[in-house]
């Protein structure tokens, strides 16, 4: 083997070769910035910046960075803060909303905040019927909003609606004359998709869609105080671990998805702190009331006495059980109200009333493909099933596509699972879009109807004398409760974790992963 | 040579030999015992397992994430199921997977192939473009995009997987059909006015089957690992369906914590596709002793 | 050898015709109405069809088709429906991350394959060769993506030597974009540190999708090597005296040259259409993720886009190699 020696040096050349250049890539020491730049971890990405138009809370966090409204929302419970509009005056009998705009308000082009681009602005939210139209649907319409003088607009509602100051955090202003230069066809939706036309103190600097936003603050912001943040980056990172390990190692400021297995993993985890806070967002299972084997009520009834409430809780981790249909602790909430439990007993009971006294049936069950928590609640309802003898066919399916199975109760699966986000802290916002049965169709609530119930969210909806109001909601549980519509699920609390280098956080439970970066800094 | 007297002793002869090679590499009986446990997993897997109902889809949320102890050798998951149960149980749902996939990509493929190789001609130039062309196309987003339009579960997936998988059937049967067609015995049959299908079914295929077998086998650890891969994308099997692929994607949320939810659907995945390699190429050097290096 | 050449590429036309036609095929006989999913759930039907309209869905299929090819033609591979950017512009920013890493794994594969190779078949049949060979086999063997998981749990998230994901520090701004790799942006940016950072996002990626075609180039080199050390000419020139180990370097380094070039031309489809695996572990922002996210939501233009694109480049190294054979092999005519 001798003819090999020169060979083996060769061999061994490029080895080392190798290993050293391998060696140098991997002590390279990561750059620290000097800028004070707060990096959000979020598996959201936004796909349009059109504030009339994007939904989802990721649009919604970067939008309301980027664009101001007339007033904004935090603290808990929820306060309403003056902000475009420096203060505003309800008639009695709250119909008619009068906004004085802060004169100081300017769009970042230097041009002032006036009346007619907040007009201009409600009007193009009407006119296109998205985003977040739903809140103001029918409320407010294109004859609604009218310039008193330039500092001065006034909203004339259609119909009472109570909450009207708590949607308004989510109805951006936008700068009209860059919208109607940028028009073209389509009332200029092509144009804010990607680009920003606002007010707000941080603008739009890098967009790499599915990857990262970068948003850099103004120079000289309208409103005075605020955080130290010289910028903010929306990182898009898919997994809720790999977010928990990007704030653990310092890569991340706050991660915004995070399950309760990252809450226990980050417990005692030095810099980081956790921030577990009950919100108003249900997780209920809807059934179909109205085509297949779940519109025999004692059916319902029987699948609700037999659901393993406590699996749901314990898979759910930080969480509680939801008592009836409204989220525990908002106004109206009646946290005496009797809800089925776990009764195994009850649960035969009422199987026996129904029309397949031995079970024997096979039920279905669509999930949001992707959703760990749903495909868990999905297993419990399985495991419970047995005990009655039903089976249950869990389908996954992409969100669009269960969204379009609502349209009619023959296409709707027996159980849907449906979270929902209170926008505004009321019962109202819940109430309305799950339970009232205009909403048919729609995955809010796609085929659950009760004229009794209807009427009771109506007047809910107009009754301004508080201990009245609160009557009525407590009476519309009740009511909700009997007819067993749905599998009351958990209230999920918000889960997010933050560097202790943020200050200046406060939690808000309404939408509270669309953060605010003006109050926030970083030591 | 003449074949008409030789050929039984002969093929005997090299059987012999091959088998002997077989048996003397030690990394093909490797391959072999590792494919035959998990035949037994796969067959035995509901009565051998420690926690049958949790293959159904049964929970126990009193005991989740429990580290691998004597109880739950593998631990246990996110809703308290036994992952050595799991994981057992995903051996027939892999193997029955990666098997449907071969053998549909065999069935389309074989049937192309031996279309083209035997009608020839125009018919053999279209089928064999589109041969070509889908070779050429990305396989597992292909498979992906198949898949997900046509929703969750396992059949769905072994479907979108074959509709990628068949070209290379059908190329290989081609070529041995246009090597057989030519061949005494199918002229003969042909001289007889046997009809054109029962000369290909009848006389053909047959007498090509051993190369089609083979590659059946080196192509059922690939399609294994295509199954578990569409799996860990997120694009596979409707849950309780234990499937290896799904099972680590849902234990990449609970690392490093809970590591052993991901290692051993991951290692299930690695032993079931190397096992069934090594076997693949034994039973290569076995019926094609050309193909040895 | 020019002829052969024009040939090749004239061939390659109807070729890059059947590829559109039968992707643009798939495409529409897979059910799924992406224009509904994109109007949104409140949409109404005249919402829908004049967004269909705007997509040109609403016309019949060849018509559809001729449109998608001839605007192909012009660099223009249709709008993403969902996120109504232009496919051609996302390809732009992904295509590069997934040919970087592509490119990253086969360079290892290369940097290791050969060596390794090389000692399996100078020690044949002894520890080193039997070690080579069952890590080979291992390495064919093991799902990249839980290779992926792996390197990531021990190198990120327990001893934390390397970034967990992505492809650059979140808050540093990457070199400025010229090839769109990383790598080679810093490279002509001269910015050594970010040469470095951007390599150290690429080596566990990279080694993940590099076992496969490393572990064939460690077989190619072990078994070409054998071939030469046994070969009559080798022999023969040793007797007139070359000296031996340029006799052995020269076979070794052509046959290191064609097991290369072998490898990519298998490799390099499995490699692009692959990566999203890797990439789903690593949050590597490349055209597999870009093409899952589409799927996901069957938005097909993007998924057309990233199928054609990885078809075309396909393609193209195939040719690539086979003309490059040629020059390694002058044994091998232009015909």
């Amino acid at each position: 083997m001798k003819q090999f020696k020169s060979l083996w040096r060769w061999v061994a050349m490029a080895t080392v070769l190798g290993a050293v250049s391998t060696a140098a890539v991997t002590h390279a020491q990561a750059q620290t910035a000097p800028r004070k730049i707060l990096v959000v971890a979020s598996n959201q990405d936004v796909p349009n910046f059109d504030p009339h138009v994007a939904t989802g809370y990721s649009a919604s966090a970067l939008l309301r960075n980027l664009y101001d409204p007339l007033v904004r929302v935090e603290g808990n419970p929820p306060q309403v803060k003056p902000h475009l509009a420096e203060s505003y005056t309800v008639s009695p009998d709250g119909m008619e909303y009068v906004f004085k705009l802060d004169a100081k308000a300017k769009f970042n082009d230097g041009s002032p905040v006036t009346a007619e681009a907040v007009k201009y602005s409600f009007d193009r939210l009407v006119r296109l019927k998205k985003g977040n139209a739903w809140m103001i649907a029918g409320i407010v319409d294109d004859t609604s909003v009218t310039v008193v003088d330039a500092k001065t607009v006034k909203i004339k509602l259609a119909k009472p609606f109570v909450a009207f100051p708590h949607v308004l955090p989510w109805l951006w202003i936008v700068n009209p004359k860059l919208v109607e230069d940028n028009k073209g066809a389509d009332d200029g939706q092509t144009w804010l998709k990607s680009n920003i036309a606002g007010s707000g103190s941080f603008v739009l600097k890098r967009a790499e869609p599915g990857n990262l936003y970068e948003l850099e603050k103004v120079a000289s912001p309208w409103k005075s105080g605020g955080g130290n943040l010289t910028g903010a980056i929306w990182r898009i990172i898919r997994e809720t671990s790999n977010q928990r390990l990007a704030v653990q190692r310092g890569e991340a400021h706050m991660a915004l998805d995070l399950t309760s297995e990252d809450m226990d993993a980050l417990k005692d985890k030095p810099g980081v702190v956790s921030v577990i806070e009950p919100e108003f967002r249900t997780f209920s299972i809807k059934l179909n009331t109205e085509h297949g084997p779940l519109a025999d009520i004692n059916l319902r009834k029987a699948i609700s006495y037999a659901f393993n409430y406590q699996g749901m809780l314990d898979s759910a981790g930080y969480a509680q059980l939801m008592v009836g249909p409204l989220p525990n602790g908002i106004f109206g909430h009646d946290p005496k109200l009797a809800v089925p439990t776990t009764d195994l007993d009850k649960a035969k009971e009422f199987l026996a009333k129904s029309k397949t006294p031995n079970g024997g049936i096979k039920l279905t069950m669509v999930h949001v493909s992707g959703l760990e928590q749903q495909r868990r609640i999905a297993l419990v309802l399985l495991d419970s099933l047995k005990k009655l003898n039903i089976e249950l066919d869990i389908k996954p399916m992409v969100w669009p596509d269960m969204v379009a199975s609502t349209a009619s109760p023959d296409k709707m699966a027996d159980f849907f699972p449906v979270y929902q986000t209170a926008n505004y802290g009321d019962p109202d916002n819940i109430a309305f879009a799950a339970y009232h049965s205009s909403r048919n169709g729609n995955w809010q609530n796609p085929v659950y109807k009760n004229p009794k119930v209807d009427a009771l969210i109506l007047a809910g909806r107009a009754e301004t004398d508080q201990a009245k109001r609160q009557t009525i909601y407590v009476d519309m549980q009740k009511q909700i409760v009997e007819d067993a519509p749905d599998i009351f699920g958990v209230l999920e609390k918000r889960k997010l974790a933050l560097r202790s280098e943020v200050q200046g956080f406060i939690f808000t439970p309404v939408a509270s992963n669309a953060v605010e970066f003006f109050p926030l800094s970083l030591k | 040579m003449s074949p008409q007297q030789s050929a039984h002793p002969s093929r005997w002869q090299n059987w012999q030999r091959s088998l002997y090679r077989f048996r003397q590499s030690g990394l093909s009986i490797a391959g072999l015992c590792i494919v035959l446990v998990l035949l037994v997993i796969a067959v035995a897997g509901t009565w051998i397992v420690p926690f049958p109902d949790h293959i159904t889809g049964g929970i126990n949320t009193a005991a989740r994430f429990k580290p691998p102890s004597s109880l739950n050798w593998f631990g246990t998951n996110e809703l308290g199921q036994d992952v050595f149960t799991l994981v057992m149980a995903g051996a027939r749902v892999s193997l029955i997977a990666g098997f449907g996939v071969v053998m549909i990509a065999a069935l389309l493929g074989g049937l192309i192939g031996a279309l083209a190789g035997y009608a020839g001609g125009w018919i053999d130039d279209v089928l064999m473009r589109l041969t070509d062309l889908m070779l050429t196309l990305p396989s597992l987003i292909l498979a992906m995009a198949i898949a997900a339009a046509l929703g969750a579960g396992l059949d769905n997936m072994v479907f979108a997987i074959s509709m990628s998988w068949w070209p290379g059937f059908a190329r290989l049967v081609r070529g041995e059909v246009i090597a057989k067609k030519e061949d005494l015995f199918v002229q003969a049959a042909r001289a007889l006015g046997a009809s054109n299908s029962r000369i290909l079914f009848r006389h053909v295929l047959p007498n090509v089957m051993s190369p089609i077998i083979i590659k059946m086998s080196l192509d059922m650890g690939f399609a294994i690992l295509a199954v578990a891969a569409l799996g860990f994308i997120g694009i596979g099997v409707k849950p309780p369906t234990p499937e290896w692929g799904s099972l680590l994607s849902l234990a990449r949320g609970y690392l490093p914590d809970y590591w052993w939810t991901a290692i051993f659907p991951g290692l299930a995945i690695f032993f079931a596709v190397l096992g069934f390699n090594l076997l693949g190429d034994g039973l290569r050097d076995l019926f094609d002793p050309k193909a040895r290096r | 050898m020019i002829r052969f050449i024009i040939r090749r590429l004239v061939l390659l036309v109807p070729v890059f015709v059947g590829l559109t036609l039968l992707v643009f095929t798939i495409s529409h006989v897979l059910p799924g109405d992406p224009v509904k999913l994109a109007a949104g759930p409140q949409a109404t039907a005249e919402e829908i069809a004049s967004l269909s309209r705007e997509f040109g869905m609403d016309r019949p299929l060849p018509q559809q088709y001729w449109h998608y090819a001839t605007g192909l033609l012009q660099g223009d591979w249709g709008q993403s429906v969902l996120t109504r950017r232009p496919v051609a512009a996302d390809l732009k920013i992904y295509l590069p991350a997934t040919l970087e890493l592509v490119f990253a794994a086969i360079f290892l594969a290369i940097l290791i394959g050969i060596p390794a190779g090389l000692i399996s078949a100078m020690t044949a049949n002894r520890w080193p060769d039997y070690l080579t060979r069952i890590l080979s086999l291992a390495s064919i063997a093991m799902p990249r993506f839980f290779l992926a998981l792996v390197l990531q749990l021990i190198f990120a998230m327990s001893l934390a030597w390397l970034p967990l994901n992505g492809r650059f520090p979140i808050i540093d701004l990457p070199p400025p974009t010229i090839t769109g790799m990383l790598t080679i942006d810093s490279l002509l940016a001269g910015d050594w540190l970010a040469f470095t950072t951007s390599c150290e996002h690429l080596l566990m990626p990279a080694l993940a999708m590099s076992l496969s075609p490393l572990a064939t180039i460690t077989r190619m080199m072990r078994a070409s090597t054998l071939d030469v050390l046994q070969q009559d000419y080798v022999l023969a020139e040793r007797a007139l005296g070359l000296s031996q180990s340029l006799i052995i370097l020269k076979y070794v380094l052509r046959n290191a040259f064609s097991s290369t070039l072998t490898v990519i031309g298998l490799y390099i489809g499995w490699l692009l259409s692959g990566s999203v695996l890797v990439e789903t572990v690593f949050d590597w922002p490349g055209i597999g993720l870009y093409a899952t996210k589409a799927i996901v939501t069957q938005d097909f233009m993007p998924v057309m886009g990233v199928t054609l694109s990885i078809g075309f480049i396909f393609v193209l190294v195939n040719l690539v190699i086979d003309l490059l054979y040629g020059v390694i092999n002058p044994k091998v005519r232009y015909q």
